[in-house]
């Protein structure tokens, strides 16, 4: 009889702790606001070649010294005096005057760890659960057998 | 195995089962409802048609507040230029998420088509103040309040979801004859940080009202 009542409190103390794990783990850390994503990167694609004002030129110059644009983004902003040249402007009163390029980036993705960080500690105490409840039966096993 | 150590072997397991099932409900219940910020895959709505009764344009004055009642919308609204690289800016990504008027733009209610911008997520922060942006429809009121005062109201004529890599820049900021609105910003699916999509909100002025009477048109 006593057995039954320790092996039922046993149980119950490693449910409990198992309900209570998730509930501990639903307390993310809180992730510091990444703040380079404040600022839009200055390199997400190759830069104009700083021009005269005149605005991108579709064909390439031929000279072998034009400074051509950086292959990859560059992680430190470059100290570019000239803004770069809109795509275009319009002149009419009342309408955009300088047309950005490209579209806008107006989204920053959440971060994706919290979920599966989540779901990960969930079937972690699961398994912590599944290898008290084995260690449980194999002692109950052992003590009826031995008659202890 | 004793019926009695198998009655207890399958309590164990089924309270395994159960507190895995715990946290898999946990993670499904404790996002920051970023999940719900996918836009609706319809496509747009009709092509736009010009009013019927064209309303007078205002004069040039800087909006300081958007309010779209559809999507629970109401927010102050900050200036943007372009950024360094010749795109456009985007508010900052802070809890308060506001909305940002592209200052090269007609201000709201004049001649030409007036942009504004604002994020549908905002990293870590969660949602953006443009999250249902995409469940715009047709003849849905957005008003804009503007510094002198004086309020442009706007009805949306189309709701466009297109491929950043296809940004239609021409209809976005292409001349028109009349007042328009344009509300940006992204959606889609996601690869990481980044959206495939912008959500684009095409809308004529319907109304204008001053600082002291309601409807001056």
């Amino acid at each position: 009889m006593r057995r039954t009542i320790l092996s039922a409190v046993a149980l119950a103390c490693t449910a409990v702790l198992a309900g209570t794990a998730p509930a501990f783990a639903t307390d993310p850390t809180p992730v510091p606001s990444d703040p380079a994503a404040t600022t839009p990167s200055p390199g997400t694609e190759p830069s104009e070649a700083p021009g005269t004002g005149t605005g991108p030129s579709e064909v390439p110059t031929p000279s072998v010294s034009a400074p051509a644009p950086a292959a990859e983004p560059s992680e430190v902003p470059t100290p570019s005096v000239s803004a770069p040249a809109p795509a275009y402007e319009v002149s009419a009163d009342g309408q955009v005057s300088v047309v950005p390029e490209g579209a806008a980036d107006t989204g920053v993705g959440a971060a994706q760890s919290s979920g599966s960080d989540t779901g990960l500690i969930g079937a972690g105490a699961g398994a912590g659960l599944l290898a008290g409840g084995a260690v449980l039966f194999v002692v109950r096993r052992r003590r009826a057998a031995t008659g202890a | 195995m004793t019926p009695r150590s198998g009655r207890v072997l399958a309590t164990v397991v089924l309270a395994a089962v159960l507190a895995g099932c715990g946290g898999q409900g946990s993670e499904a219940g404790g996002g920051r409802a970023s999940g719900g910020n996918g836009p609706a895959r319809h496509a747009t709505t009709a092509p736009p048609q010009p009013s019927a009764e064209p309303v007078r344009p205002l004069a040039r004055s800087e909006p300081v507040g958007l309010r779209i009642p559809a999507i629970g919308v109401d927010t102050p609204v900050m200036r943007l230029g372009l950024a360094s690289d010749g795109t456009v800016e985007v508010p900052p990504v802070a809890d308060d998420d506001l909305a940002g008027w592209y200052r090269h733009s007609p201000a709201p209610g004049q001649v030409g088509p007036s942009v504004v911008l604002g994020h549908v997520t905002v990293g870590s922060h969660g949602d953006g103040v443009f999250r249902r942006l995409a469940r715009l429809h047709r003849g849905d009121r957005v008003e804009t309040r503007l510094a002198n005062g004086t309020a442009a109201e706007f009805a949306v004529i189309e709701v466009r979801t297109v491929a950043k890599a296809e940004f239609p820049t021409d209809d976005v900021y292409g001349d028109v004859d009349r007042p328009e609105l344009r509300l940006i910003t992204c959606g889609g699916p996601r690869s990481g940080d980044e959206y495939r999509d912008n959500v684009i909100v095409f809308a004529e002025l319907t109304a204008t009202t001053s600082a002291r009477s309601p409807a001056v048109s």
